[in-house]
């Protein structure tokens, strides 16, 4: 044991890194294992993207601190990108038409946040909010791109859903594992500093620029290529789905009631968002709403760390009583 | 004879969350006294200041103004009874003028109706506030700002008031008019309670004096004791 | 040689002239202090040779290698640092992550570990045992110190202090001064000090700088500038003494 301890760097903890592969492996066997419908399959399929772009946007948003409500920009462009290489460039295998979609929704991260993060807190969150909304409208008028309000319709490749789980999965892994390494690498302590008082992290070396564009970059970038996942998996997309504001809200809902600057929250919030989702919709689908913003209330009222924080709670609670028994 | 103390602290103590800040704290002001409290960063000196206006409740206690109790009464009341505090960094509104930063000074009631009357007063006490009457009080130097906290806390008509450390961050010239300001209203028959780093003045101008340390009282006596006293020489004055 | 050389900084707010045209020149392992009037342009000078400001027209030469004009996290690995008058930890970040921040990002890598080089600089200071607290933990003085110890971290040549006295009662005020002393004998760190406590400033600085309404009115030894008229009538109020001796009154009465 601890001649494995002594090659692995002394930020990685084993039992995060046990747990991290156990659930890869329980995931990766899971539908040969069990017998999962179409449905659930798909589902879970769905799901891992989601999870993945909460994470990204969580880089921004949690680690950084400056809230975007603008993240589906970089959604949709990736997606759109994704999907007119399909279209035109047919040689190109569908996974590298994700990787340029995210490349160049890395780009217009930079090309937007750049100059935007010049504001900080609420004043950059409320650019976002029309950086969001005006990427969607000059998308949606830029026909020749997206199609118009009729959007893009994908060549439908009916083996292609089923192994699109695997895809997320290790799609979900590399976003997983890129959040721990972040959060506790150097650069890392750096967002830390500079979340907690820019002027003074820039007093202390901290290249404030420079590590706030890197983030853009990566989290845009992994928007990008969830967006290219999405409109493989849909085999259609088109502007006001993929650039909604709602679909921006839903980045942050999911990284805020999981715990925003957390490492694991946004999966948590993920989850959380997808079940309430696929349950309330059916049956209530005004209500799912309704509860989201409950839930944010709650969240932020109550306990600013969301699930992540209740968890730290009990299990601090629990250490405690083990201690005094 | 004996005069009954004007503030009389029994027993206080405060605490913020689990960490106790003031253990047991005992002393008293008479009428017409500076009393100067001197101690370390965090020995409890500016809690000592806002438990008796108000600011922090004790958790257990007494606190008694002419012989009443306090620790009922909110802070806003207790500044109609004449306990006026001039915090730690000023806490002006730098958005606001000069004026209006004094006119909020005589917020409740019976301050309200005596407003024009005091703010004569004031200025006729700070000249230099009345040059500055509009302009913002952000704008002010260090000392004006200092000059600007007391007149506010003089628009209540305080007969207790409370200064808590009104020399931080001034240049030595503005210290000096700050402790002829001080003296001055000691002579108008204010009481004061003064908290101070420069021990050298505050010992010049006080009565008595309490050393708090870790939120107790070590030392007390009046200001040519505590001027003598060895660990206080040693340590304070030995600068 | 100079470490430090500002030539005729200004800086102008709109209409206000808060710096105007000041030049300075630190020496290799001096201490020069800076006094002035509140509002007299001491903490907007720092912030223009730190490079969190940038000035509207002067230099700022680090061993004659021109620093004014770069933003601060290129100002701090060429050298210089400063400290805050009003004291900003990283309130979300540890005592020792605190000075690690500063050490991985401020100080030029020369082969230095991080964590080692924060936990000297937190030893040097007297907050080894405070590591793992957050700011919030800390009095005053421990987060004055904190903030000395981040800026230790960073390896700089020249250390510009801003109030780093102010608020510390007498005895702190002692052990603070003793360790300033310290970093320019034993670090070889030359320094810039602001403050308004004079006897610890007059007491450690080898020279002194006046500065009133963003102007320079006086430089020179401690002793000389204390009985500048000029420096009199706009700063100190009364002649001052430089050196310690008892202040007692003998009646211990209050002055009139």
């Amino acid at each position: 044991m601890n001649a494995i301890r002594r090659w692995m760097p002394e930020w990685l903890s084993p039992t995060a890194l046990g747990l991290f592969a156990g659930a890869v492996a329980a995931l990766h066997f899971l539908p040969r294992a069990v017998e999962l419908s179409p449905y659930d399959h798909n589902q879970i399929t769905l799901a891992f993207v989601f999870i993945a772009a909460a994470l990204a946007w969580n880089w921004l948003g949690g680690f950084v601190g400056q809230v975007s409500f603008g993240h589906s920009a970089m959604f949709g462009v990736g997606g759109f990108v994704a999907a007119r290489l399909i279209l035109t460039a047919t040689a190109l295998p569908f996974w590298l038409t994700w990787l340029a979609g995210g490349a160049i929704a890395g780009l217009y991260a930079l090309a937007w946040g750049h100059p935007t993060l010049r504001l900080r807190g609420p004043y950059f969150s409320i650019a976002t909010i029309g950086v969001g909304e005006a990427t969607r409208l000059l998308l949606t008028y830029w026909t020749q791109f997206t199609g118009g309000v009729s959007g893009l319709m994908l060549p439908i490749n009916p083996d292609l859903k089923y192994s699109l789980y695997w895809y997320g999965l290790y799609f979900l892994a590399l976003v997983a594992a890129a959040s721990y390494v972040l959060r506790h690498s150097r650069l890392g302590l750096g967002l830390l500093a500079i979340k907690s008082d820019v002027d003074a992290a820039a007093d202390v070396g901290v290249g404030v620029v420079f590590c706030q564009d890197l983030v853009l970059f990566l989290s845009g970038a992994v928007l990008g290529v969830a967006g290219g996942f999405y409109a493989s998996y849909f085999s259609f997309i088109e502007p006001n789905d993929m650039f909604g504001f709602d679909r921006s809200i839903s980045f942050v809902l999911m990284a805020v009631i999981g715990g925003v600057g957390t490492v694991f929250g946004p999966v948590l919030g993920a989850i959380v968002f997808v079940l309430l989702r696929q349950f309330l919709i059916a049956s209530y689908p005004q209500l799912y709403l309704g509860l989201y913003g409950v839930l944010l209330i709650v969240v932020v009222l109550f306990e600013p760390l969301g699930l992540s924080g209740l968890i730290f709670r009990l299990t601090r609670r629990l250490r405690t009583l083990r201690a005094a028994r | 004879m004996t005069q009954q103390a004007l503030l009389e602290v029994r027993d206080i103590v405060v605490a913020y969350g689990d960490i106790e800040v003031l253990h047991a704290l005992s002393f008293d002001i008479r009428e017409g006294e500076i009393v100067t409290l001197l101690g370390s960063n965090g020995a409890g000196k500016t809690t000592t200041l806002r438990a008796i206006a108000g600011i922090r409740r004790p958790r257990s206690g007494e606190i008694l103004y002419r012989g009443q109790s306090l620790l009922r009464i909110a802070a806003s009341a207790r500044a109609e009874l004449g306990i006026s505090l001039v915090p730690e960094g000023r806490e002006l509104w730098h958005q606001l003028t000069v004026r209006e930063n004094l006119e909020l000074g005589a917020y409740g009631q019976t301050a309200r109706r005596k407003s024009a009357a005091n703010l004569n007063r004031v200025f006729h006490l700070f000249p230099r506030l009345l040059e500055r009457e509009r302009q913002l009080a952000g704008s002010l130097s260090g000392g004006e700002q200092q000059m600007c906290a007391i007149g506010r806390a003089l628009m209540s008509e305080p007969k207790l008031l409370m200064l808590d450390e009104p020399s931080l961050g001034l240049a030595p010239i503005m210290v000096e008019q700050v402790f002829k300001v001080i003296a001055q209203l000691h002579a108008s028959g204010i009481t004061l309670l003064l908290v101070e780093q420069n021990l050298k003045k505050a010992l010049e101008i006080a009565h008595r004096g309490y050393v708090i340390e870790t939120g107790r009282i070590k030392i007390q006596g009046s200001s040519a004791e505590l001027s003598c006293n060895e660990s206080i020489r040693a340590a304070y004055l030995g600068l | 040689m100079n470490i430090l050389r500002v030539e005729k900084l200004s800086k102008s707010f709109g209409g206000l002239r808060a710096v105007d045209s000041v030049s300075l020149e630190l020496a290799r392992g001096e201490i020069l202090g800076v006094i002035g009037p509140n509002g007299a342009g001491k903490t907007t000078l720092f912030s223009m040779i730190a490079g969190s400001l940038t000035p509207t027209s002067g230099s700022v030469y680090l061993q004659e290698r021109r620093v004014s004009g770069l933003p601060a996290n290129r100002v701090v690995r060429a050298g210089v640092v400063r400290t805050h008058q009003i004291v900003r930890p990283f309130n979300n970040l540890t005592v020792l992550e605190n000075v690690m921040v500063a050490a991985m990002f401020g100080a030029v890598a020369r082969g230095l570990q991080p964590r080692a080089v924060a936990l000297e600089a937190l030893s040097f200071v007297g907050l080894a045992d405070r590591a793992q607290q957050y700011p919030h933990g800390l009095t005053l003085v421990g987060r004055k110190r904190l903030e000395l110890a981040r800026a230790l971290a960073t390896q700089p040549q020249a250390l510009l202090l801003d109030e780093v006295i102010a608020g510390l009662n007498p005895v702190e005020a002692i052990e603070m001064t003793k360790l300033i002393r310290v970093i320019r004998d034993q670090r070889s760190i030359s320094i810039i000090i602001i403050e308004h406590i004079l006897a610890a400033l007059m007491s450690i600085s080898d020279r002194v700088a006046v500065l009133d309404y963003g102007k320079k009115i006086a430089e020179g030894k401690p002793a000389e500038v204390v009985k500048n008229p000029l420096v009199i009538e706009a700063y100190l109020g009364e002649p001052q003494k430089t050196g310690s001796e008892s202040t007692s009154r003998s009646d211990g009465g209050p002055a009139q």
